[in-house]
């Protein structure tokens, strides 16, 4: 039986565990231009750098910034979403699969698609804004709009997502409990309180996971749409590992630059864990 | 009534977008840029005309991602069904920890793997083969894979696979005769869902091929913004996200079903 599992481990173990071995490897060397691309010890250069690396820190806030907005925004979307599917009227069917095509696309199409409907002068928002007598928007030119801006792209893309995993907690709590609240005189709020709620807990916990993990690795959507800019505000910490990969061709430092993102990114998931933990006992208690 | 207008609401927000491609991608320049003037003409089909007369063609890009996902959908589900069948018969402690590492990793940002997964390419010279993209992105589907194709397995009844040895069959015809016609249904989700992404799929297939007779669609859709922001040809590029979207959304319609079970099948049982 465990050899069935054999090509599946190894397959997993050369492009996830290799990896990381390789970067924590790498992470410890000069490895650029400047040392003719051959790796040479540097006893910790990268991560002294790395603790002093403004762009890197900036970048690891506006990560979580995209992340958090986007991701609570998603999630309140999608409640809405599926409360909406949950019910029972005709069509249903075709309205979900049509809700569906946006999580389908590719993200760098419609990366492209947003950067269009944001143009300035040209595209439709600075045209009505146009029409109103608004000012120019100058949305994806001005670093306080930008990154709502891309905000917006991946909760448009992802709810669909979000929204089935919701769907799927709602259509496990039986209607007897709605039923039996509302003879004893319930109302809606009180159902959704009472029994909505505590019941999708778990589904909105396995979203929230999902979804922040996947928003913390945002690269297509901000490497198309933005390019990072303007000045640098929307830049993810995937986009400048990859830059200082692939524009700046220092790859000991972008090695290190996802090591740093990737402790990151496991300190946050130990932090959710404990919190949802502690926020769990705290329910039970009250 | 009530709910009519939350539909629709719904619908605006998800297709409205698209809908705004579709009408740049037949509108002319000048209906873009001055949508309120008078114009001589306001639709053209040109744009459509310069993508597919394109160099290469626009085709091309779709065959290359079609290519690429079959490959990997064939790939995942050929090493993913043996590994999904072989987790359920583990029982323990071993079962528990594979299980756990496998969500780890489906929840694992892939986009940080790049850089070692280039260096990878490199060395074994996988640059520019459109085929040896399946091998990253059959990896990177196995962790959904083998947790929804091993959720499947552990929902037959296990009588059925005995009576099965005891008529003589090996595992072997066990697998190919009894169980995988009965799994069926999530291996059309599996291979739905590795399909869509691995025709999605970005900073792999961004890093692997420079060579632009095989770029995939979403590389190919990027290099057209990695011109200037200012000079990117909307209209054009409108065309094309029409063009690369039809198969999608046909791909979404007919498998919608499949879609929403593979999704939500782990949520519910994990």
């Amino acid at each position: 039986m465990i050899a069935l599992l054999v090509p599946a481990a190894l397959l997993l173990g050369v492009v996830f565990v290799v990896p990381l071995f390789r970067y924590a490897w790498l992470s410890g060397h000069a490895d650029s231009v400047l040392t003719g691309l051959v790796a040479v010890p540097n006893h910790g250069a990268n991560w002294w750098r790395l603790l002093h690396d403004a762009r890197f820190w900036q970048d690891a806030q506006q990560t979580l910034r995209f992340a958090g907005v986007s991701v609570s925004l998603e999630l309140l979307l999608a409640l809405v979403i599926a409360l909406l599917l949950d019910q029972r009227w005709r069509g249903r069917g075709a309205i979900r699969a049509l809700s569906l095509i946006p999580w389908a696309l590719p993200t760098t199409v419609m990366a492209l698609g947003w950067r269009w409907i944001f143009n300035t002068p040209y595209g439709p928002l600075e045209q009505a804004a146009g029409l109103m007598g608004l000012p120019a928007l100058n949305i994806l030119s001005s670093p306080s709009t930008s990154w709502l801006a891309t905000v917006l792209g991946d909760v448009w893309k992802t709810t669909p997502f979000a929204a089935l995993i919701l769907l799927a907690g709602l259509q496990t709590i039986p209607s007897d409990l709605y039923e039996a609240l509302r003879l004893e005189g319930g109302g809606p709020g009180v159902c959704f309180r009472r029994i909505t709620l505590p019941l999708l807990q778990p589904y909105i916990a396995l979203a929230l996971l999902f979804r922040l993990a996947q928003a913390f690795g945002v690269f297509d959507l901000i490497q198309v749409m933005t390019g990072g800019g303007p000045a640098g505000s929307t830049e993810s910490l995937a986009l400048y590992a990859y830059l200082n990969a692939m524009r700046f061709l220092d790859f000991g430092y972008s090695a290190t630059v996802m090591m740093g993102s990737f402790l990151l990114l496991v300190s946050l998931c130990l932090l959710f864990w404990l919190s949802l933990q502690w926020l769990q006992r705290w329910l039970g208690r009250t | 009534m009530q709910r009519r207008i939350w539909i629709v609401l719904l619908l605006a927000w998800s297709l409205g977008p698209l809908l705004w491609q579709l009408y740049t991608s037949f509108s002319t320049n000048q209906a873009l840029v001055s949508p309120f003037s008078d114009l001589q003409q306001r639709w053209t089909l040109s744009h459509y005309q310069a993508v597919l007369n394109g160099n290469p063609p626009f085709w091309r890009y779709l065959f290359n991602s079609l290519l690429v996902g079959a490959g990997s959908t064939v790939l995942t589900l050929v090493i993913a069904i043996p590994a999904a069948y072989g987790l359920t018969r583990i029982r323990g402690g071993v079962n528990q920890w594979a299980r756990l590492i496998l969500i780890a990793a489906a929840l694992f940002p892939y986009v940080l793997l790049f850089l070692a997964l280039l260096e990878v390419a490199r060395s074994l010279n996988l640059g520019n083969h459109l085929l040896a993209l399946t091998i990253p992105y059959a990896a990177l589907s196995q962790p959904l894979a083998i947790l929804l194709l091993s959720s499947a397995f552990r929902d037959l009844p296990i009588d059925l696979e005995e009576a099965a040895t005891l008529e003589g069959l090996g595992l072997w015809q066990r697998l190919r005769w009894v169980l995988l016609p009965l799994i069926a249904p999530a291996s059309t989700s599996t291979a739905v869902l590795v399909f869509l992404f691995s025709w999605n799929e970005y900073p792999i297939a961004l890093t692997w091929i420079s060579d632009s007779d095989l770029l995939t669609l979403p590389v190919a859709m990027a290099r057209i913004a990695g011109s200037s922001i200012y000079s990117v040809p909307y209209g054009a590029y409108a065309a094309a996200t029409v063009l690369g979207s039809i198969p999608l959304i046909l791909l979404v319609l007919m498998f919608q079903k499949s879609i929403v079970s593979g999704l939500t099948s782990g949520a519910v049982k994990g």
